[in-house]
């Protein structure tokens, strides 16, 4: 168990990042469920959303905010459930390893192109 | 295991949506991170996978968990930061349900039909 101090932390980091996650993900759900048709989501659609700058900055607040409110929340159920502190030790580790591989994978994904990257490849896919 | 009233119910559905919520977020950034290899790459075939209406009917319960678990959310804020949050607990948690099923609504009347090739 981390130190009560940081747990209090993480206490009021659940509750501002909920509220915060709020209108987040019922944006991003909004805009990609009900204002468009998911089942035809596809490398245009998703090229076109990422060259737009504010749907970067939107979805890198999400994506920031949800792995650690999501991963912590996993955490906490980690805490309850798995009983033998050696069990518990390694979940955590995979836990972590994989929601850090994950992130940076996330982070890559909003931001490895340039916009005139990722406004060329939808043109390109338009021309064809 | 105390007897299930409503707050105890809250607190099974909270932890429930919130696992399956954190388990998909992973396994979302890691399809959408398949974008990166272009527009020959594998994101298009794997897409028309997700198409597949189970994944589709995944999705609306995707939609459901992220309405009650936001919203169960706010009601634990208003329990936590409020005099009188804890006292009605009970009421709020039935209106976290009728407002989850009231955006429901819309939301079943726009995808059903997607997923139906009614649309």
């Amino acid at each position: 168990m981390a130190s009560s101090t940081s747990e209090l932390g993480w206490w009021v980091f659940m509750r501002i990042s909920g509220l915060l996650l709020v209108p987040l993900a019922f944006g991003h759900l909004w805009a990609n469920n009900m204002a468009f048709n998911a089942g035809e989501i596809d490398f245009a659609y998703v090229a076109g959303r990422l060259a737009q700058p504010g749907v970067k900055i939107f979805d890198s607040f999400l994506l920031l905010f949800a792995m650690l409110h999501g991963v912590n929340g996993l955490r906490y159920s980690i805490e309850d459930y798995v009983k033998r502190p050696g069990r518990r030790f390694a979940w955590k580790m995979v836990l972590f390893t994989v929601a850090g591989i994950v992130f940076v994978l996330g982070v890559m994904t909003l931001w490895a192109f340039s916009f005139e990257e990722m406004g060329d490849a939808v043109r390109t896919l338009g021309a064809e | 295991m105390y007897r299930g009233r409503e707050g105890q119910w809250a607190f099974v559905f909270h932890r429930m949506s919130g696992v399956a919520l954190a388990l998909f977020l992973l396994l979302h950034v890691i399809d959408i991170s398949l974008v990166m290899l272009g527009p020959d790459g594998p994101f298009d075939a794997f897409l028309v996978f997700y198409h597949n209406w189970p994944f589709r009917v995944g999705l609306i319960a995707v939609i459901a968990g992220v309405v009650y678990h936001g919203l169960n959310g706010l009601r634990i804020i208003l329990m936590d930061f409020t005099s009188w949050g804890v006292r009605y607990q009970k009421q709020m948690w039935y209106g976290v349900l009728g407002l989850t099923t009231l955006i429901g609504i819309p939301v079943l009347w726009k995808i059903v039909p997607e997923i139906l090739g009614v649309a």
